[in-house]
């Protein structure tokens, strides 16, 4: 499978076409954002698509650190963790590299 | 205290919604299509006065809907005295 | 803004889901509000307790599902959501089987709410 072209993406580099993403699609968003994806950043993005399954949303800040916390204990529910992983702004780059939308309250 | 504003006619779904939480020492001004509720002898003007809130219709509003007169005790509101009310209230409630 | 005082909102939904705009942006507002961790609740009144339907289904249209979205309230830390008992009961609307868990009030004591609160927002 080729990777996407630039026109898969919007201005901010978020895929316009959600259900264009795969793993293969994900590493190609990271490698643009300089992030190399580790078993520890696959799990959040897991986390990223299931919270926007129930939610049908992309979560900010607040509510991506409460959701890990509840789904992956309190240790991976900070928001210190959250950016170690995705520096940053880790709701907006996660949700990226997750192929979803743009949160819409992230600063 | 809320300071209650509708601008729907007394038809709609906002005025029973803002009928329902209006209350004694409340204040609400009637504007827009709001002012129909002020007409004496209809149920929507009995049922506001009921509430015992302070109740004012703005007047070029009313005018312009041909109510010349308000029903018993609502009072004529001009600009003026409607951003005296706003200053008044910390907490304002918009029916539409 | 570390030290700014916080002002409590209550955010009164009065509008059906998916008939106009206003719903979603009223969702959108105290989503907002929680996301920056001000104190924010929720009143459904009149046709704004249509928006506390279960089963939802949006993805035909390609909409947003209002109701998914509720359910995210928790998440941002809005935990007090109260219901217009009266509304709920004119569309035979069973509360426990809403996305948002939800208390019921009767006309006086949403009265009693609304004074509660440094600010009002209807939408």
């Amino acid at each position: 499978m080729s990777a996407l072209t630039a026109d898969a993406f919007d201005k901010e580099g978020f895929l316009r076409d959600l259900s264009q993403w795969n793993k293969q699609v994900a590493q190609q968003i990271a490698a643009a954002e300089n992030l190399e994806l580790t078993p520890a950043h696959w799990e959040i993005l897991e986390l990223l698509r299931a919270y926007y399954q129930e939610y049908d949303s992309s979560p900010a800040m607040r509510p991506l650190v409460k959701y890990c916390a509840i789904h992956l204990g309190a240790d991976k529910g900070k928001s210190i963790y959250l950016m170690s992983l995705f520096p940053g702004s880790p709701a907006k780059i996660g949700s990226k590299i997750a192929g979803l939308p743009k949160p819409d309250n992230c600063l | 205290m809320v300071l209650h504003t509708l601008s729907a006619a007394p038809s709609g779904a906002a005025f029973n919604d803002c009928l329902k939480v209006l209350q004694a020492g409340d204040t609400l001004v009637l504007f827009g299509d709001g002012v129909y509720a002020a007409l004496e002898g209809t149920a929507a003007c009995d049922k506001l006065r009921a509430t015992q809130a302070e109740l004012f219709v703005l007047e070029s509003d009313a005018r312009l809907a041909g109510i010349a007169k308000t029903a018993a005790n609502i009072s004529w509101l001009d600009m003026d005295g409607l951003v005296a009310l706003t200053e008044r209230f910390p907490r304002q409630l918009a029916w539409y | 803004m570390p030290g700014a005082e916080k002002r409590s909102v209550l955010v009164v939904m009065r509008h059906s889901p998916y008939g106009s705009s206003l719903a979603k942006a009223a969702v959108d507002v105290a989503l907002a509000a929680g996301a920056f961790d001000q104190p924010v609740d929720l009143l459904f009144t009149g046709d704004g307790v249509l928006q506390l339907f279960p089963d939802q289904d949006s993805h035909s249209l390609g909409k947003k599902n209002m109701g998914r979205q509720l359910a995210s309230l928790p998440m941002y830390d809005i935990d007090r959501v109260y219901v217009d008992a009266e509304a709920a009961s004119r569309y035979n609307l069973d509360t426990a089987t809403s996305p948002v868990e939800a208390k019921l009030l009767d006309p006086r004591e949403m009265r009693q709410l609304m004074v509660g609160y440094d600010h009002l927002l209807g939408l």
